[in-house]
């Protein structure tokens, strides 16, 4: 393709517009909307009646971090324990994973593609799958346990707050794995056959391949995994609304899920908005970097 | 002969994997075939002693939700894949063969749309579609849904349309193909299987929708299949053998789906996430 030329420019964007259009409509406005929304007094006595709306400041904000039944400082820290722990988990096993399946063997490929189904059910599915192994009653989970003697009694997973958090968090683990170990398992077939059968004429032993060369090699796909798996988590609301609700006592209460009820269960749709905001702020620095990790490979290549 | 015996030790560890893995979703279809009774037994056996299709049969009934539920989500995914998939295959193409000012904030621009939390826009959306009066009508998770395939079909075909050689349509230019004729007549038949990938993702993306479903769609006869199976768990708190089937119902295309697009879907996965 030439450089500068007109038409190709003009084709470009005119091919490209109808999309950018679209989720401009349906995402960048609403977006904005949002913004001006947690800024006003807008709930269900004022939804209807756009004479009583008013811009109140910074109000919303304020109540939700200092009001006297604020929990969003208390979403947020569940927000980032269900993300920590999740990818945490989700990292490692995905990564021993896709060390396993990267190997060829009789039923690698079968058995690493059958892993993948996880990712693709809707997690309101796979969300009330793990409700019912949870439960206290006919819940497969105690019975194991009770069978190993772990514990003596079936335990109350989803109504005790710490339990409920490890239920949630056990449940999005099953549901990202295949992420992390596609993922990676694509960064592994990008390491040439050559570099390990020169470390192996070294004398370099598994662990010294696997520190010195594997890591350092799929780093850029390490850090995609962890960025990504980050925004993804951080912004999870299903599985928890299937599962929890946000409970007990708001212990499992997520950002996602603490805007939606104040948006819509209370109606005080202003401050939904402004707890959406500071989930979105806190996704967009992340974003940010990225993004920045992106560009930084395309350059490279 | 060494390399035979660390075959099998893989072989073994591979198959421990599969086996945890795929443990829950063998105790939905269990679950789904057993009785309340069994299911309530102290210790629940592993396989039903008392095999009954009973519950499968109770929601495939002619009143009950679940179908209306599957055929709502059908109206509902096929409408966002159709959206999402007719303005994806031009956006990507127009991003991968052109140079023009602009193109890579375009392209940092449905990487962001792709990261945001539903939650975000939901409040916006509902109110916009309050006033266009599009709540309990299919237009409004539709309109919606599409904006979670748009992003990653467009990544994941620009991928596609960047792997054709260069000069496909630099030879249909000589043969008087303009920019819009060398799409549709060259570019478009060899990016099929792009196209397929593409269309599946947003169809299993707006399948598996369920903020959308319960915001927009508070009517019954309306819900997708996945609203529909959050309310009858709300109604039939512990009646899990008519759940696990209703559960079942629901991730039927997806599981079709993907036993015969694996391939595809892998490669799109990776696409889609990894190069953007």
């Amino acid at each position: 393709m030439k450089k500068g030329n007109d038409s190709g420019r003009r084709a470009g964007f005119i091919f490209a517009l109808p999309a950018a259009l679209y989720m401009l409509v349906f995402v960048g406005w609403p977006m904005i909307q949002n913004f001006i929304l947690s800024f006003k007094n807008v709930d269900v006595y004022t939804f209807s009646d756009a004479s009583k709306q008013a811009f109140v400041g910074f109000a919303n904000y304020k109540e939700l971090f200092e009001g006297k039944d604020a929990i969003l400082t208390a979403a947020i820290g569940n927000t980032l324990i269900f993300t920590v722990a999740s990818i945490f988990f989700q990292f490692f096993i995905g990564f021993g994973l896709a060390l396993l399946f990267s190997k060829k063997f009789k039923g690698s490929s079968f058995f690493r593609g059958v892993t993948m189904i996880s990712w693709l059910l809707p997690v309101t599915v796979a969300g009330l799958l793990f409700k019912f192994m949870f439960a206290s009653k006919g819940g497969i989970i105690n019975q194991m346990f009770m069978s190993l003697h772990l514990i003596d009694a079936p335990l109350e997973w989803l109504l005790d707050p710490k339990l409920a958090m490890i239920a949630i968090v056990v449940a999005n683990i099953w549901i990202g794995i295949p992420f992390n170990m596609m993922l990676l398992i694509t960064g592994l077939t990008t390491i040439p056959e050559e570099i390990y059968e020169s470390s192996k004429l070294d004398g370099a032993n598994k662990f010294q391949t696997l520190f010195r060369i594997t890591i350092p090699m799929i780093r850029p796909a390490i850090m995609s995994v962890l960025t990504l798996g980050f925004v993804y988590t951080f912004k999870v609301f299903d599985l928890v609304w299937v599962m929890t609700k946000g409970g007990p006592v708001n212990a499992t209460e997520l950002v996602s899920t603490y805007a939606y009820k104040l948006s819509f269960e209370q109606f005080q749709f202003s401050k939904g908005a402004a707890a959406a905001n500071i989930l979105f702020l806190i996704l967009f620095v992340v974003g940010i970097f990225y993004i920045k990790l992106i560009n930084d490979e395309e350059e490279v290549m | 002969m060494k390399n035979e015996k660390g075959n099998w030790k893989f072989f073994i560890i591979g198959a421990l994997v599969f086996i945890i893995f795929i443990f829950p979703l063998y105790w939905m279809v269990v679950t789904a075939l057993k009785t309340q009774v069994e299911i309530f037994q102290i210790p629940t056996p592993l396989w039903p002693k008392d095999l009954t299709l009973d519950a499968f049969a109770a929601q495939l009934s002619a009143s009950s939700d679940t179908l209306r539920g599957f055929k709502n989500s059908l109206i509902i995914g096929c409408g966002a894949t159709l959206i999402s998939t007719i303005l994806s295959i031009p956006a990507a193409y127009g991003l991968a063969r052109f140079k023009f000012s602009g193109r890579k904030v375009l392209i940092l621009y449905f990487l962001m749309t792709q990261m945001l939390p539903s939650t975000l826009i939901l409040t916006s959306l509902y109110i916009m579609f309050s006033n266009m009066g599009l709540l309990n009508t299919y237009l409004a998770p539709i309109l919606a849904d599409a904006t979670l395939g748009i992003p990653f079909s467009i990544i994941i075909l620009r991928t596609y349309f960047l792997s054709i050689p260069k000069e496909l349509d630099e030879a249909a230019k000589i043969d008087g193909c303009n920019s819009i004729t060398s799409f549709t007549k060259v570019m478009l038949p060899i990016a099929k299987p792009g196209v397929v990938v593409a269309a599946v993702f947003s169809f299993v993306y707006a399948w598996g929708d369920l903020i959308y479903g319960i915001t927009f769609m508070t009517d019954p006869n309306k819900r997708p299949i996945t609203s529909s199976i959050y309310n009858y768990v709300q109604q039939y708190q512990t009646l899990w053998n008519a759940t696990m089937a209703f559960g079942i119902i629901a991730i039927l295309p997806v599981v079709l789906i993907f036993i015969f697009m694996q391939k595809y879907i892998v490669s799109g996965l990776t696409n889609g996430a990894v190069k953007a």
